[in-house]
């Protein structure tokens, strides 16, 4: 049979072409005579790990979804996504991407520390204020950017109080502190293992990158025999070491921090391997707090379903609190009145209350303690209540 | 607390793993030696048997959330493996009729396979993502999972035992398959000398799209049972797929015995590495011993050839 | 015969996969929800009539695509770059030859130049991060890959090792680990080049006796080995976070006073003379007595050896060479912005041999196309499509544009006749340029 290629090319590119543009053209918003404002948002939305991105992504539409949906608001909230895949490369294009649309005068992100650390500076340079839901690398406040701000408390703060209820409440005397590699791991690993030697606590470090193949490694925990295993790192690699630890017989306590406070972590480890882990989180969690039930309803009901995950919480913050600064604003908000007025928000949101310190840095933070009990993560409290009784 | 102490501990836990790396192994090495070529989106054909294998013994799993025993336990595994297979021999059909056969008809370079493979992959990984979501899938407890018994002190669960002895069945079946039937005589045949094989009737397009299949139909049984312990997500074929390459070209690539031994040797450095130092280096060690043992027998262990197998 | 059913049958099939790859995101509680909503959806109607166009045009296509040609056929020859060679190796004398060659090198560089104009400052970015900088990877993979016929699947480990580099001599902070005196990143960029050259030649001399794919497994481990400790060894390279405060590019020299910035624009300048550079000066490095003994040992390796090429000295050349220019690159990068160990995973190996395959292997203007495209395209997708499901057109682009044009978009010439040779039977090419010879045609 003879072979047609130049037409067949030219017929397949079109139905590429075709179907890229059907699907483009999604979205939109209503046009009620409202004034409207524009966001952007920056965040992980291909790759490894795009479900946290999309965590976000979702937070951020129920904020949007909510302003929009009020009557009393003087203005419509319009959302631009912009994918930077979580990495350093794209992070300047994503950011610029953002900053070359006049419309948008503040954004939710970057999420996580590289990207930030590559697109801050475009942002600095554009006076375009980036409110990060994610990134908590300590040292991200420390380098001159002047527009960066974030909704999450750094590693150190989570880091030491995590050590402290680890010996106060759970009375570790050896604690296996593992962590994924990452640049949140390291970090809040650090921080933890510093606090926990000044106590003089008993201490084994090991580092793994994210992997499915936790076997070995449980067996090597199981043999170091500690009191409690620190995990820092994501729910979905938690899961995986939970499991793997259940079936050798681990009988120490696990314990982990922000980044599994995801009803994922249950789901994905299965109940019986989840049950009793300890989260530690400098945030309130929405599901399982009933002030923030409103909160998860109109998740559901914006995302298909969805139920928050980590980091959904931080960014409806985060947008919540930009909408406040807007509505302050009035009429004439741009970039530079926005960036100049948010460092003054002063908003009740759902993981924390949302003020500022002048680094930027989100202040006071509360690290609370959650626990698996039948299969549902419930709160047990604020470190420092704990601790006192 | 020594590496002794727990040596056969973390040799059960390596040749676990390292059944699983041998299971995909073949798949590569059987497609190598026929074609010569790295079937890079291999990973993707596990991806999608694991799922498939995965929903449906989930689907017929009690819904309370109890443990099934006995016979219910070992028909959901059959089951979980019979659809991984399947999805997996699907994927890996559609695999070679999309994105290799065309190429062939056109007598392209060996490397426009490699790049048409990456997109596939790409393309597969990506659209799995979007139906299946992109959070990790659990797969519930299909047996009471307990252990078994105590080999040298190492504790060797349920699981262990179920894949170890699956994987192996898988082995030893697809060793025999190529060896002693017609179907391997022609494989081996096209694997010595494709032109020659052509010349004494055999018919090579057919032989091609089988090998495929075979490879396709392991890989997704093995994406069943990796899905057992360690839950099965969009992105989940990459990592084991490279390692399983690893160990292949570690066997001799093109070797289906070569493969088998060259999966389970890197689930044993893997497992070894990743207690004597810190684990985030195992895979720095695996690979450090791939290229010296590569310095040394420069065409893998048992050297390569599909034809030599038997 | 039963091939127009057939051809109906895999038209509308595509349709369907059309209609589930921009339908609904499902999840994994309900697996095939997704799938089924995109199928029972009034949209269905659109994809399957594109389906029935599709089956149309390739039935009907020869006999249109012989009444096209009937009328248009001289325009329609210019079109493709194929045809274009062709007629200008018959009837052209060297001498025009070269002279439209350097035509057809001024109009695109003319574009080049003027295109980052043109654009949005986002855009611009890209033509630096990804276009520039994936241009000339793919330049000098190009070397081992088209030129010395050597696959190497781990060429991102050169890069890293020249950004890391920058940070260590550049900048006392970036790293923990760093040189007692602190250059300017020009200073870094013959450094980075030695460097890498020597890692590539450390990697290569133990190596390079292996044959195609033992190699390409060994040059992928090692990718991953620099990548996993650039990650790990925190207490030197910063691990996971990265490196962060190298400074940007300056001249100070006999008055002029420049520094690049944030501002994608001037990086993309130096970019395009640096690439402009690297392409002229392979080009005669091709037409040389080196080159010709790359071209002797891909074609055939111990007929080379035999008419007394220094194989495995032309081999490391290539790979030392090859190796410097992605260093040269990772000093680029490193001064131009922040990166982590992200940057040089085993993905954006994959990605520069994609780049080098789909441009066209041994070509210099094909890799620089390549990279154009494919990151161009990467780049169209953003704005077009869910960001989540960008790569799903980008697989399927790169599997079709495989299917149609395997030897890349613009393949070299010498590449071309040998391909064309082992096809018609004489001599095989290289393990990676021949044809596969168990071709048997239906």
């Amino acid at each position: 049979m003879r072979r047609r290629p130049f037409v067949g090319a030219v017929a397949l590119a079109a139905v590429v072409a075709l179907s890229a543009t059907a699907c483009g053209s999604s979205g939109g918003g209503s046009s009620s005579g409202k004034e409207t404002i524009t966001i952007g948002f920056q965040g992980v939305l291909s790759g490894d790990n795009q479900q946290l991105g999309l965590n976000a992504l979702y937070g951020i539409r129920t904020a949007v979804s909510e302003v929009n949906a009020d009557a009393s608001s003087p203005f419509e909230l319009k959302l631009v996504e912009s994918d930077d895949g979580g990495s350093p490369d794209q992070g300047p294009t994503a950011a610029q991407k953002l900053i070359d649309n006049s419309k948008v005068v503040a954004v939710v992100g970057p999420m996580f520390s590289g990207a930030t650390k590559a697109s801050e500076p475009a942002y600095t340079q554009a006076g375009l204020l980036s409110v990060s839901p994610s990134a908590t690398n300590p040292s991200l406040t420390k380098l001159g950017f002047r527009t960066f701000y974030r909704v999450i408390a750094p590693d150190t703060v989570q880091g030491k109080a995590a050590a402290d209820y680890l010996s106060d409440v759970l009375k570790a005397r050896k604690v296996f502190s593992l962590d994924d590699k990452s640049d949140y791991g390291t970090g809040l690993s650090a921080a933890l293992e510093a606090e926990l030697k000044a106590r003089g606590v008993a201490l084994t470090h090991d580092g793994i990158n994210p992997t499915k193949d936790y076997t070995s490694e449980a067996t090597k925990i199981i043999a170091a025999a500690p009191d409690v295993l620190y995990y820092s790192g994501y729910y979905a690699e938690l899961a995986l070491l939970s499991k793997a630890l259940k079936e050798k017989g681990f009988t120490g306590k696990i314990v982990s921090g922000d980044g599994s406070l995801d009803p994922q972590y249950v789901a994905q480890a299965g109940k019986a391997a989840a049950e009793g882990t300890y989260l530690t989180c400098p945030c309130g969690d929405a599901n399982s707090d009933p002030n923030a039930a409103a909160f998860v309803a109109s998740f559901k009901k914006v995302n298909n379903g969805a139920k928050p995950g980590t980091y959904s919480g931080e960014a409806y913050d985060a947008t919540m609190a930009l909408a406040d600064v807007f509505k302050k604003l009035g009429k004439g908000a741009d970039r530079e009145s926005v960036l100049k007025a948010f460092g003054s928000v002063n908003l009740q949101g759902i993981t924390k209350t949302v003020t500022f310190e002048p680094s930027g840095e989100v202040k006071g933070s509360n690290v609370f303690i959650y626990q698996v009990k039948n299969g549902s993560i419930s709160v047990l409290g604020n470190t420092a209540n704990l601790i006192r009784s | 607390m020594g590496f002794l102490d727990q040596f056969w501990q973390l040799s059960v836990d390596g040749l676990m793993v390292g059944s699983l790396y041998a299971v995909i192994a073949l798949g590569y090495t059987l497609v190598y030696g026929v074609l010569q070529l790295i079937n890079f989106a291999h990973s993707e054909v596990f991806m999608l048997g694991s799922f498939g294998g995965l929903f449906a013994a989930r689907a017929l799993l009690p819904g309370d959330g109890s443990v099934p025993g006995g016979a219910g336990s070992i028909a959901l595994v059959a089951v979980g493996l019979g659809a991984g297979a399947a999805c997996g021999g699907l994927a890996a059909f559609t695999l070679e009729r999309v994105a290799y056969r065309p190429l062939r008809r056109r007598a392209a370079p060996r490397l426009a396979y490699l790049i048409s493979a990456i997109g596939a992959s790409l393309f597969a990984v990506n659209l799995a993502g979007k139906e299946f979501g992109r959070q990790n899938v659990d797969l519930p407890d299909l047996f009471h999972n307990g252990t078994v018994f105590r080999l040298f002190g190492a504790a060797v669960s349920t699981q262990t035992l179920v894949i170890f002895a699956v994987a192996v069945a898988m082995l030893v079946g697809l060793d025999r398959l190529v060896a002693g039937t017609r179907l391997g005589q022609g494989i081996r045949a096209v694997a010595q000398d494709a032109d020659t094989a052509v010349l004494m009737g055999v018919n090579v397009e057919r032989i091609i799209i089988v090998t495929f299949v075979v490879g396709g139909l392991l890989a997704g049984a093995g994406g069943f049972l990796y899905a057992m312990t360690f839950n099965a997500s969009y992105s989940m074929g990459f990592v084991p797929g490279v390692k399983a390459f690893t160990a292949a070209v570690l066997g001799g690539i093109g070797n289906v015995r070569g493969a088998m031994l060259g999966g389970l040797l890197l689930g044993l450095v893997e497992s070894y590495g990743g207690y004597l130092f810190q684990a985030s280096y195992k895979d720095v060690i695996a690979f450090g011993v791939l290229v010296a043992i590569l310095m040394i027998r420069p065409s893998g262990l048992l050297g390569e050839r599909l034809g030599r197998a038997a | 015969m039963s091939a127009r059913p057939r051809t109906l049958g895999a038209s509308v099939l595509l349709g369907l996969l059309a209609a589930v790859v921009t339908g609904p995101t499902g999840d994994s509680d309900e697996p095939l929800r997704a799938a089924w909503d995109s199928i029972a959806d009034v949209r269905i109607v659109l994809f399957l009539g594109l389906a029935v166009a599709l089956w149309l045009v390739l039935v009907l296509g020869p006999r249109l695509r012989g009444l096209v040609a009937a009328v248009t056929a001289p325009p329609r020859r210019r079109l493709t770059a194929a045809t274009l060679t062709m007629t200008a190796r018959r009837s052209v004398a060297a001498a025009g030859r070269r002279g439209r060659t350097v035509a057809v090198g001024g109009g695109l560089l003319a574009v080049a130049v003027v295109a980052p104009l043109v654009v949005s400052t986002a855009a611009q970015q890209s033509m630096v991060n990804d276009i520039g900088i994936y241009a000339l990877l793919a330049l000098g993979l190009n070397v081992v890959v088209g030129y010395a016929g050597l696959l190497d699947l781990g060429y991102i480990a050169f890069f890293a090792i020249g950004a890391y580099a920058t940070a260590y001599f550049s900048s006392s902070t970036a790293m923990p680990w760093h040189a007692p005196f602190v250059l300017n990143p020009f200073f870094v960029f013959p450094i980075a080049l030695i460097l890498a050259a020597l890692a590539g030649v450390v990697l290569g001399a133990p190596t390079l006796r292996l044959r195609g794919d033992y190699l390409a497994i060994v040059t992928l481990g090692f990718g991953e080995i620099i990548h996993l400790v650039a990650n790990n060894a925190d207490g030197i390279t910063g691990g996971a976070r990265g490196a962060f405060g190298v400074p940007h590019l300056s001249v100070h020299l006999a008055g002029v006073d420049y520094a690049w910035g944030i501002d994608p624009l001037p990086y993309y300048y130096l970019l395009l003379v640096i690439v402009v550079g690297v392409m002229v000066a392979f080009g005669r490095l091709e037409r040389s007595r080196i080159g010709r003994s790359w071209a002797a040992i891909r074609e055939d390796e111990i007929a080379a050896e035999a008419t007394g090429v220094a194989t495995l000295r032309m081999k490391l050349l290539a790979f030392a060479l090859g190796a410097s220019v992605s260093g040269f690159a990772g000093v680029l990068f490193a001064s131009k912005q922040f990166f982590n160990p992200q940057s040089f995973s085993l993905q954006a190996s994959f990605f520069v041999v994609a780049v080098v395959i789909f441009g066209g292997m041994g070509s210099r203007l094909g890799v620089v196309v390549g990279a154009v495209v494919l990151q161009g395209l990467a780049f169209y997708l953003r704005d077009k499509v869910q960001p989540a499901d960008r790569y799903i057109y980008f697989g399927a682009v790169i599997v079709v544009m495989m299917i149609f044009r395997p030897q890349g978009l613009v393949p070299s010439r010498r590449r071309r006749r040998e391909i064309e040779l082992s096809e018609a039977g004489v001599g095989a090419a290289d393990s990676l340029g021949s044809a596969t010879p168990t071709v048997v045609r239906p």
